[in-house]
């Protein structure tokens, strides 16, 4: 396909391109001479320029530089753990913020298609929840109705409450009665 | 280790090279000869090693997250599970081109930057929050003894990050690859999965927009 035979907006983007690679090129010391191409929109020059000037790199602070290069320091020593004791430990997970880096449960890192997929609302972490709750809450009332419901229990029971309310007395009673 | 990244803005470009094999007259294959090969090739051996990778794209990974998110918080949280991601699925990395990633996409940078670019999406799509352009940041292009420049200067690069930040995503994303990462056309489809040419119109109809957007239009964006 010639560059005529595409459709103007698709040769726009082209001629962009080309003076994109020269203001970059020239940010970098790489050869951005040579005369710009006539066609090319100026004001699509001036928003480029500007873009350049003004859309600069972010840096991380130090801190968390070495935070985090102190972490994969960590990870990357975990790595090599088994191979260093002779491979005969497990599989050694390796925690991302509070979770595991499983290649299942990180699908999306590597999948776009995961990614849509993906269900964000956690089903399974609410029905866990949920059951929790339940349970707790069923607990909660087994306990309350035995509070209100006091079984008098076997004999042994019995026997051994009288031993304790005698020992008591006894106890209340003090030396000098 | 430790390995010096250079300049603030120096780019990390892969090298490509067109060879012609043995016996294969007439047909040329790309070959790409990542920058990267050495450092990832001694990070599979020895994961300790990955600290270079590591300083050599912490900035780019970080801004990257910076402009999606637009929050340094949250920037630094996409950045740390990116570099995690990516040291404990080194071996997954492959650098031989796929014709989907564009001629000779397949760099370390580009894989790096689809980890990036999905824990970014999970990250927005998790919290539902609209980036905001964090517009201090234009500041440190300024002069901080010249206030009146530094004034005028912040005022411009304000008005660039809103226009930038109120793009749709996809043109977004390819305007700060672009720009802020600079990254050529190629690794561009190779982080967006789409072809060179559609990264070229995204890229052309963003710049149209932003001019607009800048007053410089005259009304032709789309």
């Amino acid at each position: 396909m010639t560059v005529f035979e595409r459709d103007g907006s698709e040769v726009e983007a082209l001629l962009t391109d080309r003076y994109l690679e020269r203001v970059l090129a020239r940010a970098t010391g790489g050869p951005s001479n040579g005369p710009v191409d006539p066609l090319l929109d100026p004001v699509l020059r001036d928003a480029t320029e500007q873009l350049r000037r003004d859309l600069v790199r972010v840096h991380p602070s130090f801190r968390f530089e070495e935070r985090l290069a102190s972490r994969l320091a960590d990870a990357a020593a975990a790595m090599r753990m088994p191979a260093a004791v002779g491979a005969e430990g497990g599989i050694v997970q390796i925690g991302a913020l509070g979770g595991s880096l499983d290649r299942d449960d990180n699908a999306y890192l590597f999948d776009d298609d995961e990614l849509d997929r993906r269900d964000l609302s956690r089903p399974l972490l609410i029905g866990g929840a949920l059951t929790s709750a339940a349970i707790s809450l069923a607990g909660a009332a087994w306990v309350a109705w035995r509070r209100g419901r006091p079984t008098r229990g076997s004999a042994m029971v019995r026997a051994a409450r009288a031993v304790h309310e005698a020992r008591v007395a006894a106890a209340h009673a003090g030396p000098f009665d | 280790m430790f390995v010096s990244t250079g300049p603030c803005n120096a780019m990390a470009r892969p090298v490509f090279g067109r060879v012609r094999p043995a016996g294969e007259a007439g047909s040329t294959r790309v070959t790409h000869l990542d920058r990267d090969r050495a450092l990832v090739e001694e990070a599979r051996r020895d994961p300790s090693s990955f600290d270079a990778l590591y300083r050599r794209y912490l900035a780019q990974v970080y801004s990257y997250a910076y402009y999606e998110l637009g929050d340094h918080h949250d920037a630094e949280d996409a950045t740390e599970r990116t570099f995690l991601a990516a040291l404990a699925n080194l071996d997954r990395f492959e650098e031989r081109a796929r014709p989907a990633d564009g001629e000779g996409a397949s760099t370390f940078r580009v894989w790096l930057f689809r980890i990036a670019r999905n824990v970014v999406a999970n990250q927005r799509r998790g919290r539902r929050r609209h980036p905001q352009a964090p517009i201090e940041t234009a500041a440190l292009v300024a002069d901080p003894l010249d206030i009146e420049a530094s004034a005028a200067v912040h005022d411009e690069a304000a008005a660039a990050w809103r226009a930038v930040g109120r793009l749709p995503a996809d043109r977004r994303r390819a305007v700060v690859l672009r720009f802020v990462e600079e990254m050529s056309t190629a690794e561009i489809a190779g982080v967006l999965g789409r072809s060179e040419g559609a990264v070229r119109v995204l890229i052309h109809r963003a710049l149209r927009t932003v001019a607009h957007d800048l007053g410089r239009g005259g009304g032709r964006s789309r």
